[in-house]
Order: structure tokens, then C-alpha cells, then sequence
């Protein structure tokens, strides 16, 4: 394969560490999953050391399948790591089970989340953001922080149907991200 | 880099927030294993949800909650301070340092009422911001308004009078009348 390293797809680095070991083409993949693995990780565990660990537990499983020609289909690359990660995250549970039954009991959505990997928004401006939606688009998106999973709730609240709710906080996110100035 | 079919915001935040179902999510997720440019548009959707969840449990906003909402909300930890005033009724109030979230429950027959507004008004009877279509459940026998306790701390003593009004096709009806009379306990001189 010709080229620098970091433009050749995720494909064909898998190609390239499978046919050999090759430290450059590893190195390439380790620095892009390692992110995308650890938003999957941020998403799941909340939590900032627990996604760190599937990120390492994640690239090392990947990384030995690539190179023991175990992945037969580099093009499912991406379905493989999700794969991975899905387990990894099940036995990440299950020696956390304190942490387990705090999820259970409070919903991932409700218990304080670790540091968001993105830079905060100016607060005062969201606000005055949120307070310019309409009553019932102001409700759904303010309840879907305190609602029980599946939105039936919000959904009795406000006399429409599920998907409806569904409607009304699309139409208010991309409300609110055009009052914060953020590009569609 | 940009993606040939870039994920929708909106989906990012439900994804973030926990509103998709499992097969939305596998679908999603496998595209952003594959994808940076969405990988950073779930971070913006994340930095929206992340901000609004603060701004949600802050209780600043003037809005309209569930019982649900604020049954969760004192499960979650959050301190609630909330008023219970009958229809025509009044109630003293105050607020504390310490309180999270400020409901007014207004008790109200809603049966047969098809849309609401909520109006603030002061002592004087003008109406300082009017809450359109307001959500309600009909057979609660009440609408709990959460007042900004942002607003509450910063308040001297007052009145405010709220009122639910049920706008039908050729007019409007006052359904209901309450009177907060609002004492102020914090230190320090109330200022707005």
C-alpha cells in the first residue's frame, strides 16, 4: 500500500497488520479507535477510568485478532470492535457490581456524569435559550433528564404519543443549537 | 474529512441522553466506530446534553413539570420546595439556600379543558409573562409549575399571583386564581 499511513482507510490498515506486524499501521489504529472506543465507553459506563479501561482492554483484543489473521473480514472491522466492546463493557459491569446497582436503581442518565469530552457551553446563554422554546418543547427536552426509560411518561404528561415526543425534542434540539450558534 | 451521511444531532443527543432503541443503537454506533467527523458531532451533541441536563437540575427556568419529574428529581437527591395553594387560594412562601427546585401546585378541575396558559402577574394584577398551551393532565386535579429559584433567591418580599387560564375557541375563562405571598428569609438585601 502506498501513501503515509494515516490516510489509508481502517480497512486497509487491519490488511496491513494482518499480513505482518507492522508497528506504524498499529499505531495509526490505536490512535483513531482509541477515541471512538472511549466515547462508546463515556456512553455506557460514564465514567472516565472504566472507558479508559475498555478502551486498552478493546485495542488489545483487536489488535491480536488483526494480527492472528482471526478477523476474516477486515471490511467488518468496525462491527468487530463494536462487538468487542459490548462484551468488554459486560464484564466491566460485572466487577463493578456496586456501581451495577447504582445504575439500576438511578438510570446511567441520573447519577452525576463524569467530565463530558467536550468543552461546555456558555450556561447563561443556553438558558436564555431554552426559556425562547415553546411551553411544551421546553417540558420534553427539561423532563428527558428526570423521565423513566421509554418516554411513556412524558408522553402521558403531555397528551401525545410517543414518537410525538420524539418529534417535539428533535424540534427543540435543533432549536436550541441554532439560538447557541452551532452549525447544523 | 467530512461523512458522506453525516448523523443527524438530534439522533446524537437521543443516542447520548438513552432514547434509542437497541437496534437504532447498534446501527449507530457501528457507524461511529468507523466515522471521526460524526464521532465530533456526537461531542457537540454531548456538550448540549451535558449543559442542558445542569441547566435541568438548576431549576432556573419558569416551566411546567410531571409529577413524575419532580418524584425523580427528589429521588435523584435534589432538595424540592413545594407549595400546595387551592384554586382563588394564597399561600406564604419562602425559599432557602438550599433548595434545588421551587413548585407551585396549583390545584385546578381541568376536565373538559382543552388548552391552558399559565399568567404571572404582580400585586397590581399586570401580567408579567404569560406560559402558552401549557402541558397538564387532566385527571391529576392539579398543574405543578416550577418557579425559577434562581429568581426566588434573588427576590425581595412580594406577591405574585399566578393564573391558569383555559383559552377556548371564542375566549378565555379563569380557571383558577393563586396568590404566593413571598417572604424573603436569605441574608441580604433582595435586588433583582
Amino acid at each position: 500500500m502506498g501513501g503515509m499511513v494515516s490516510e489509508w482507510s481502517d480497512q486497509e490498515l487491519g490488511q496491513q497488520i494482518g499480513a505482518g506486524r507492522d508497528e506504524a499501521a498499529e499505531a495509526e489504529l490505536v490512535r483513531r479507535m482509541g477515541p471512538r472506543i472511549r466515547l462508546y465507553g463515556m456512553r455506557h459506563l460514564r465514567d472516565e477510568s472504566a472507558a479508559d479501561d475498555l478502551v486498552q482492554q478493546v485495542l488489545i483484543t483487536t489488535l491480536e485478532a488483526l494480527r492472528e489473521g482471526r478477523l476474516r473480514e477486515v471490511s467488518k472491522l468496525a462491527s468487530f470492535v463494536l462487538g468487542t466492546c459490548r462484551m468488554t463493557v459486560l464484564d466491566l459491569r460485572r466487577n463493578t457490581r456496586r456501581k451495577e446497582e447504582l445504575l439500576e436503581k438511578y438510570g446511567p442518565w441520573s447519577i452525576a456524569p463524569a467530565a463530558a469530552p467536550a468543552p461546555a457551553l456558555d450556561r447563561a446563554q443556553l438558558t436564555q435559550c431554552v426559556e425562547r422554546l415553546k411551553e411544551r418543547e421546553r417540558a420534553v427536552v427539561m423532563m428527558t433528564f428526570f423521565e423513566e426509560e421509554g418516554g411513556a411518561g412524558v408522553a402521558r404528561f403531555l397528551g401525545v404519543s410517543e414518537a410525538n415526543v420524539r418529534v417535539i425534542r428533535h424540534r427543540a434540539i435543533h432549536q436550541l443549537r441554532g439560538c447557541m450558534g452551532v452549525a447544523a | 474529512m467530512n461523512c458522506a451521511n453525516p448523523l443527524d444531532a438530534a439522533i446524537l443527543f437521543d443516542y447520548w441522553a438513552g432514547k434509542l432503541s437497541e437496534p437504532e443503537e447498534a446501527v449507530l454506533e457501528e457507524h461511529l466506530l468507523s466515522c471521526d467527523p460524526c464521532g465530533e458531532r456526537l461531542k457537540e451533541a454531548i456538550a448540549l446534553a451535558e449543559g442542558l441536563r445542569s441547566v435541568a437540575r438548576e431549576g432556573a427556568l419558569q416551566t411546567v413539570v410531571s409529577e413524575a419529574f419532580v418524584t425523580r428529581a427528589m429521588q435523584d437527591g435534589l432538595r424540592v420546595r413545594q407549595y400546595v395553594v387551592a384554586a382563588n387560594g394564597s399561600v406564604q412562601c419562602t425559599v432557602a439556600e438550599e433548595d434545588d427546585l421551587l413548585i407551585g401546585r396549583l390545584e385546578a378541575d381541568l376536565r373538559g379543558v382543552q388548552r391552558v396558559d399559565l399568567s404571572l402577574q404582580d400585586a397590581r394584577g399586570a401580567e408579567m409573562r404569560r406560559l402558552l398551551d401549557i402541558p397538564f393532565d387532566t385527571e391529576a386535579g392539579s398543574v405543578l409549575w416550577q418557579q425559577s429559584i434562581t429568581l426566588a433567591k434573588a427576590a425581595p418580599s412580594g406577591t405574585l399571583v399566578a393564573r391558569l387560564v383555559a383559552v377556548e375557541g371564542d375566549g378565555e375563562r379563569v380557571i383558577g386564581e393563586y396568590t404566593f405571598h413571598h417572604t424573603r428569609t436569605m441574608p441580604g438585601p433582595g435586588a433583582w
